[in-house]
């Protein structure tokens, strides 16, 4: 039967709702971004955002997908990991959506939804390179769990990116802004960081914002940023291909929105002889849609939902993941 | 082809009347071409050198016949033999696991760090030999030998999680008398990292 699911996003800056069939047709895919009005995200002001625009992105995404509450058959929410007051604002909605109209439940894992949206796209069994705000990683199915093979060992490239377009006079969210003044050709020499499958970059902020500082100019000085940090993303996800033998990229998180990170991931991959998936800019963001799909995908194997699934979880990491339904 | 790696081509080739390996640096056209240059040249310098350094020390590496710039080609000896991550998967994999931990700490102590310790940059022919310096420094930081233990129980993880093997690494790690700060520097890592950093 054709089922219909809800899926509620609210890890971090985004408020999600997302509707999508069982089938992997979207209905609706609603969402809004808390943009902080200066300085970094403050988590408490976020959810407060979120709170008060739930009722407005449930309205739009049931008028759009022309559905009746009644028609939903499964509630999906994030349960982590991110932000708590984040966190709890989302699976309160969810859970008060799902209460109310006797829908099931089911909670699930943030990171581990960018990948499966990758699965609609087509791939089968694909390596993940996750690059958002604060997370950075490379993420694999090995050995009956979701793995991560590679991940930055300071900050998340999106955070870094934020960071320096802050001190740049920039405003957030930086990783657009940086895109847009980007321009090459000529590179300056900024550190490039990896070391085994992990990847560092707050060495690369500061010194891009020295070389900022010492006179030249932001369209270099941004061109050359972008140059190293993506070129050492793709070479971690190179080397976890590699590694791992899978022959499927997908891309997922705000910074996979980038144009130039996609031409490269693009290029490696052919180069490589591996497919690329890379999602639509609205299902790499976050979003409902992809918490929706994942929530489906667990219940329709072999998930059984229990009383964990009404209780957030802010560092539920990606490999404490029972992956049951594959 | 040994192997079509993240960054080389490994293959088995006849060199003067020798069975060797070659290695050779492609291109990746994904870089920038002066980032790429830059990469290649460093890491091939740095690869020769810590080869040559190490064999001087005595450690088990491939020894090194050529280097070639232009092509960004080295040549070494052939290791007959399985890779780690195979030989974890037999009886012997303790041995293995503590032949691994002394030969690390054999390249720590000789103020090398590999860079990508993983279980396939390990070969068995008798002995435990450790291949593919692509990604080593000469460096003695607590911090960055750390990095080089987590590699290296990472790749434990994601290909042997039926063996619980990080005790049995650890434990014989830690039988190098300068092992305490670099443990003590991988419980830092560990928490910053991988089980810290995950939100939204």
């Amino acid at each position: 039967m054709n089922s219909i699911i809800l899926g509620i996003e609210s890890t971090a800056h985004t408020a999600g709702v997302g509707i999508i069939t069982s089938e992997g047709k979207i209905l609706s895919n609603q969402r809004s971004m808390y943009i902080p009005e200066e300085g970094g995200i403050h988590p408490r002001e976020a959810a407060r955002h979120h709170s008060d625009i739930f009722p407005v992105l449930f309205d739009k995404a049931f008028k759009e997908a022309n559905l009746k509450p009644s028609e939903i058959s499964l509630v999906s929410y994030a349960r982590g990991p991110g932000l708590g007051p984040c966190l709890r604002t989302g699976a309160t909605a969810a859970r008060a959506f799902a209460y109310s109209h006797e829908i099931p439940l089911i909670g699930v894992n943030h990171c581990v939804a960018h990948l499966e949206i990758g699965l609609l796209e087509g791939a089968t069994d694909p390596v993940l390179l996750y690059l958002s705000g604060a997370n950075t990683q490379v993420i694999a199915y090995a050995s009956e769990k979701y793995r991560v093979f590679g991940e930055t060992i300071d900050i998340g490239i999106g955070n870094g990116l934020d960071k320096f377009a802050r001190e740049a006079g920039m405003g957030f969210p930086g990783g657009p802004k940086i895109e847009k003044l980007a321009k090459g050709p000529e590179l300056l020499d900024l550190p490039y960081s990896v070391k085994g499958m992990d990847m560092a970059f707050s060495g690369l902020m500061t010194a891009a914002k020295s070389k900022l500082d010492s006179g030249h100019p932001i369209e270099t000085v941004t061109y050359s940023l972008q140059e190293n940090a993506f070129a050492m993303s793709c070479e971690v996800a190179e080397r976890a291909l590699a590694h791992t033998g899978k022959t499927e990229l997908v891309l997922g998180g705000g910074v996979a929105c980038n144009e130039r990170l996609r031409e490269m991931a693009t290029i490696m991959t052919e180069e490589r002889g591996v497919k690329c998936f890379i999602p639509s800019k609205d299902l790499c963001v976050d979003n409902g849609v992809m918490i929706g799909w994942l929530g489906y995908q667990m219940v329709n194997g072999d998930y059984k939902i229990t009383e964990e699934d009404n209780r957030v979880h802010q560092k539920y990491r990606t490999d404490m993941v029972e992956v049951t339904w594959r | 082809m040994i192997f079509r790696g993240a960054e080389a081509v490994v293959e088995k080739i006849k060199w003067q009347d020798f069975t060797v390996v070659s290695k050779v640096r492609n291109k990746r056209s994904y870089r920038h071409p002066e980032l790429e240059r830059k990469l290649v040249v460093e890491r091939l310098r740095s690869e020769s050198r810590v080869i040559e350094y190490l064999l001087s020390k005595g450690v088990l590496v491939p020894s090194l016949y050529e280097v070639n710039t232009e092509k960004s080609q080295i040549i070494m000896e052939f290791i007959d033999g399985i890779t780690l991550e195979k030989g974890l998967r037999t009886n012997k994999f303790r041995d293995y696991l503590i032949s691994s931990a002394i030969l690390i700490s054999q390249i720590h102590s000789s103020g090398i760090v590999h860079g990508d310790p993983t279980t396939s940059n390990f070969m068995i022919s008798g002995d435990l030999y450790a291949i593919d310096f692509g990604l080593s420094s000469f460096d003695d930081d607590a911090e960055s030998r750390a990095s080089d233990l987590r590699v290296f129980l990472e790749s434990l993880e994601a290909h042997h999680s039926e063996i619980e093997g990080r005790e049995i690494f650890l434990d014989a790690y830690s039988e190098w008398k300068s092992s305490g700060e670099v443990l003590k520097a991988l419980e830092v890592l560990e928490l910053r990292g991988r089980y810290n950093l995950m939100r939204g």
